[in-house]
């Protein structure tokens, strides 16, 4: 880990408007996260966790306040540099997995590489890779319905990791998932962030997921405590 | 895999929708090139019709008989290069009297000198010509009723009543797309010499041939001049002109097929529409995701438009597929064998065939325009909410 904040957000305001009424989701906040850290964000259902997580992530921009990642204000960025920068950048685990049901696993990993120049074969290459990673080598041909839940969180794994993005979010990745399916892909999260030095930011509800993480920080109505 | 994979991938997600939508689009491409080679077809007369050919017929109306006389003051007419002479016989099969098909009595010296567009076998017509009972049939005909050449045939007159025996001396083919193949030619002098004295020496109208077809006009007025001061006057005209105005009578008909299947074409693109719209919105979340891997709007619309396209190429290659069978092999021949004074030439055109496969992608094209701008203003966030 280096001395200085891959991630730095400072002063961050965000507020929705439902009709005339404003809703202030985060106040005022400031947080610093290290590269290479495990991180995992705890809070009551409304106190912001998922909207900080899509604000770090570049797929919301706050109201008030800068997001910097590796030193740029992504906030900033147009939405098609926005988009770039996410594909390069961000890899996501999702609560229910998001697959697309059409696409095999080694199809649903491949898909962040097609924003890339990167040749067919070796697109292909790198998906099964990825694939190996989570343990579903054997599994590259099947649909998202042939796999259990474990499984397909897995796919959505290797996903996130296909494109070697700094950062990985994961929002609720357990929450779908029996325990011990969770334990394995809590033990996968703990193996990129040691072994593929990835900085990890996860949300969860659940304190035995939590309790894998380097840090924890709790959210309330808006702000750390 | 690429992004055009992803777009055809999503096609077979709901096989029996997709299946059902690319029926619907085949049905409305193949009364699309039903009516258009129906319009095609009714405007093959004038298009392919002989341009240096007149014909002459009474004033009043072609049903009253010209004096057989004028004939051979029309051949001599400066312009006129040859000339002949027919009458509508009007006879029907004696047992299948309900299927029409025309047949005339015409000169056989002249007949096929004028109508060099119709082609018979070289010794059919030295036989004919020999045989005062001959009859010529055009091939559509002779498919129609099995005849072939020797078969004894009779006929039952209707303006000229009676039982009339002919032989089959020959069979003619068309050399032109405009020629009627369901035709039955015979002796004028047969007819001629078996009707009463008041009744005798008329023939319906008379053909010629010009030997400028950029004068047609004036040799045509020409040849009215000629009859201008007699008892009965005549009226000339080319036989494009002809067709151009049976045509034009029957516009109110051609526009109304016209407009149906710009309708059908139109009810199509919205069912399409529909179907994309209901694909989006089930895939929304599915979106939602694309949009957070880094997909822009742009893709999002690509993949839209071309699942949609993609559909309607399916629909416009099947219905385009069905075409042929239905509308040229089974519909087209009947049409041809047994309304051939109508369609003499029904087929498919290749325009209307490239026409109906294009429509196919621009109704596809066109049906995804909103729902495809309706999923490129999705927001990552709210998308990724959505359940399902």
């Amino acid at each position: 880990m280096s001395d200085a904040p891959l991630i730095a957000l400072r002063g961050v305001n965000k507020t929705f408007s439902r009709g005339k009424e404003r809703l202030e989701v985060l106040n005022d906040l400031d947080l610093d996260i290290p590269k290479g850290s495990f991180e995992a964000l705890m809070g009551p259902s409304g106190s912001g966790k998922t909207t900080l997580l899509n604000l770090i992530a570049g797929l919301d921009r706050p109201t008030k306040g800068s997001v910097e990642v590796g030193g740029k204000d992504i906030a900033k960025l147009g939405d098609s540099e926005l988009s770039r920068w996410r594909s390069q950048n961000i890899g996501f685990i999702f609560q229910h997995f998001n697959l697309i049901p059409v696409l095999t696993a080694l199809e649903n990993v491949e898909l962040p590489l097609l924003l890339t120049n990167l040749a067919s074969a070796e697109r292909k290459k790198r998906a099964t890779t990825a694939l190996r990673v989570v343990g579903l080598e054997d599994r590259m041909g099947h649909r998202p319905n042939q796999l259990s839940g474990g499984q397909e969180q897995r796919v959505g794994i290797a996903r996130a990791i296909v494109h070697d993005p700094t950062i990985v979010v994961a929002d609720e990745p357990t929450g779908e998932l029996d325990r011990q399916s969770a334990d394995e892909i809590l033990g996968l999260l703990d193996k990129l962030n040691k072994d593929f030095d990835k900085t990890i930011l996860m949300v969860t509800h659940d304190p035995a997921a939590a309790e894998r993480a380097s840090i924890i920080r709790k959210l309330d109505k808006g702000q750390l405590v | 895999m690429n992004l055009g994979t992803l777009a055809v991938k999503n096609i077979r997600r709901n096989q029996l929708r997709t299946a059902l939508t690319v029926v619907g689009v085949a049905v409305a491409i193949l009364s699309f090139v039903l009516l258009r080679t129906v319009l095609d077809a009714w405007n093959t007369g004038a298009e392919h019709a002989a341009q240096d050919r007149l014909a002459t017929w009474h004033k009043v109306t072609f049903v009253m008989p010209l004096p057989k006389r004028y004939f051979e003051e029309v051949r001599q007419v400066q312009g006129v290069k040859k000339a002949t002479f027919l009458n509508w016989f009007g006879a029907k099969h004696p047992t299948r009297d309900r299927e029409f098909f025309a047949n005339m009595a015409v000169d056989p010296d002249t007949f096929f000198d004028v109508y060099d567009d119709m082609v018979v076998p070289p010794a059919q017509l030295t036989a004919w010509k020999q045989d005062r009972q001959g009859a010529i049939i055009g091939s559509s005909l002779a498919k129609q009723f099995g005849w072939k050449v020797g078969d004894e045939v009779t006929l039952t007159g209707t303006i000229y009543p009676g039982e009339w025996k002919f032989r089959i001396s020959g069979v003619y083919t068309a050399a032109r797309r405009s020629v009627d193949q369901a035709q039955f030619l015979f002796h004028w002098d047969y007819m001629n010499e078996s009707l009463p004295p008041g009744r005798k020496d008329q023939i319906g109208w008379i053909a010629s041939t010009i030997e400028d077809v950029s004068r047609g006009g004036t040799v045509g007025t020409a040849i009215d001049k000629a009859f201008d001061e007699r008892e009965i006057q005549t009226q000339t005209m080319s036989e494009r002109a002809l067709n151009s105005q049976f045509i034009g009578a029957a516009s109110a008909i051609l526009t109304a097929l016209d407009v149906v299947s710009i309708v059908i074409l139109v009810i199509m693109m919205l069912i399409l529409g529909n179907t994309i719209a209901m694909g989006v919105r089930e895939r929304t979340r599915e979106y939602g995701v694309l949009l957070a891997l880094g997909f822009r709007p742009g893709h999002i619309v690509g993949f839209v438009i071309g699942e949609s396209v993609t559909v309607g190429l399916l629909g416009g290659l099947v219905g385009l597929g069905l075409s042929y069978p239905i509308v040229q092999q089974s519909m087209g021949r009947w049409l041809e064998e047994n309304m051939g004074s109508w369609f003499p030439y029904f087929r498919i055109p290749a325009t209307v065939a490239a026409g109906a496969v294009a429509i196919a992608v621009l109704l596809g094209l066109f049906a995804a325009l909103i729902p495809a701008w309706r999923a490129s203003k999705l927001d990552a966030v709210e998308a990724l909410r959505r359940l399902g």
